[in-house]
């Protein structure tokens, strides 16, 4: 265990969960999320893993430690750890790899056309799974995941930032780049969303961390901020409501109407992300789990989680459909 | 809890210090499960419906087809569905060009018909070379079931008339190469009105029953 100057010094470790998140109130055998209280004033606190009980701390501990573990890979050899965050990793460049043809060619009409579907909904399943970190080190107690945290985050400002220049730049609405930006609402809230993502992604590196030393945290809760705006920004795109005939929001065409509601699959999946987050629902889990009443915490979180999959897997449909359109540079006129 | 906390001699600190503060958080622990239970509650139920719901997932796909004018069986995973106001610009386009040029091959035989026997053949020659091209199109238009039967016999009659003319151009004289001009017209005729039956089945908006 560090020291407390230790841990004001290195917020790099602070943001790992190296140090207790109050040093000085906590003995120095301290283990973060054993004591009742540790949730309270942690609102979104993305830092702070779960508390658990021995036993599960133990198994998630070994996961951790296996995942340490190298799988030989030719004459070298690789992490498991690694490899496991590249694999999972990867899946976030994919809407940035769905629009290289169209930017190596200069398609400005599958730009144009699908820049804003490709890259705004790939930026939403980025924040969601930037944002689905947290939970699951709540529930799993495992934290060698943690990294993707910051990688989901850097690719959700990459399809922002895409998405804002797409549209600016190349959509059909009238006016210079900046009106584009901002002549209806929806845009105008995707816009600040945007302004709200360029600094977490320019300060999303060690040296920043470093520097701004405990703003850096602060900071980076912004990410809830832009979570917020989201839900405006799809409730003054889509509407409230979900296509009736020919008319509404959501692409009715295969009879699901309901699921390609984009506000409603963000509130599906934001009720499980919020849920977690909740300072009482973390320590009833975490008590529950001290318990060893591992069995009635999956049950209770079972449905939520449900609905949240229910949610994601369409905003990664309309991601695939929109993007492989994309990528043949055909852009759907969905 | 607080007695793993004396044990390990943090009776004193601030948690475990007086009753109040941990009374607070178990009620606050509490809240937490009433809350997890309650979201779990909305989350089942929503989850149940959205299952129901996904049972009527073909119906509402028939009318949501039938609504934007979908042609059946042409539904294609990149346009989403070829609708009807599609489908008709196509035969248009299709038909509007070739139609021209038969029409410029028959007018260019009619004036050489009872005077030039060469010009006459090279017009039926050129006229039976757009009409298997015309036959060739037909037979590559994506024709949506309900269309398909009277677009087969168009196809058949065109290719009945093209032999007809094949024939008709190695005629050795005039007044032969004239014999054949009633059966080409009465052929020209029932295509004619297979043309007519097929335009109007396409313009024909599908019902919710006819939607895969």
């Amino acid at each position: 265990m560090s020291t407390t100057r230790d841990y004001e010094r290195d917020p790099y470790a602070r943001e790992h969960d190296l140090y207790p998140a109050e040093p000085d109130l906590y003995p120095a055998d301290y283990e973060s999320g054993v004591y009742p209280d540790d949730g309270l004033g942690k609102w979104g606190d993305e830092e702070e893993p779960a508390a658990d009980h021995q036993p599960r701390r133990r198994w998630s501990k070994s996961v951790d430690a296996w995942m340490e573990g190298r799988i030989k890979f030719g004459g070298t050899g690789v992490k498991r750890k690694t490899a496991a965050l590249i694999l999972l990793g990867a899946w976030g460049f994919l809407p940035l790899f769905f629009m290289l043809p169209s930017l190596f060619t200069f398609n400005t009409n599958t730009i144009g056309n699908s820049v804003d579907d490709t890259l705004g909904t790939g930026a939403m399943v980025n924040l969601f799974m930037c944002l689905l970190i947290t939970p699951a080190v709540t529930l799993t107690g495992q934290r060698w995941f943690v990294p993707l945290r910051r990688w989901y985050g850097i690719m959700f400002a990459c399809c922002g930032i895409g998405d804002a220049l797409g549209a600016a730049f190349f959509d059909d609405f009238a006016g210079n780049p900046f009106a584009k930006l901002v002549e209806h609402t929806f845009t105008l809230i995707g816009f600040l969303m945007v302004l709200l993502a360029i600094p977490l992604f320019i300060t999303s590196n060690n040296w920043a961390q470093r520097k701004l030393g405990r703003y850096w945290k602060r900071l980076q809760r912004l990410t809830y901020v832009i979570w917020g705006l989201l839900f405006f920004h799809l409730a003054t795109l889509e509407g409230f409501g979900f296509q009736r005939g020919s008319n509404g929001s959501g692409f009715a065409g295969d009879g699901d109407a309901i699921f390609h509601q984009r506000l409603y699959q963000y509130c599906a999946c934001s009720l499980f992300l919020l849920t977690i987050r909740l300072p009482p629902v973390k320590r009833w889990i975490v008590a529950r789990q001290q318990e060893g009443r591992n069995r009635l915490v999956f049950m209770a979180v079972m449905p939520i989680f449900a609905l949240f999959l229910f949610g994601f897997i369409f905003i990664i449909n309309e991601l695939i459909f929109k993007g492989t359109h994309s990528f043949v540079e055909n852009p759907s006129s969905e | 809890m607080n007695e793993s906390y004396a044990e390990r001699g943090y009776a004193r600190g601030g948690y475990a210090r007086g009753g109040q503060r941990s009374t607070k958080a178990e009620r606050s622990t509490r809240a937490g499960g009433v809350i997890l239970a309650a979201v779990a509650l909305l989350s089942s139920f929503l989850v149940l419906w959205g299952l129901y719901y996904a049972t009527g997932t073909g119906e509402r796909h028939k009318v949501a087809l039938a609504a934007a004018g979908c042609e059946p069986n042409l539904l294609s995973v990149n346009v989403g569905c070829t609708t009807v106001w599609m489908l008709e610009r196509q035969w248009t386009q299709l038909t509007t060009s070739d139609l021209q040029q038969l029409n410029a091959d028959v007018a260019d035989y009619t004036v050489n018909a009872r005077r030039n026997l060469a010009k006459a053949e090279s017009a039926l020659t050129a006229e039976v070379t757009t009409a298997k091209a015309f036959d060739r199109s037909l037979a590559q238009f994506p024709f949506p079931p309900v269309v398909a039967p009277p677009a087969k016999t168009l196809i058949q009659a065109i290719q009945a008339r093209i032999k007809l003319m094949g024939e008709q151009a190695r005629s050795s004289s005039l007044t032969q190469l004239r014999s054949f001009n009633d059966r080409v017209n009465a052929s020209g005729a029932a295509i004619q009105a297979d043309m007519t039956l097929v335009h109007k089945a396409l313009y024909t908006r599908p019902t919710v029953n006819q939607e895969p």
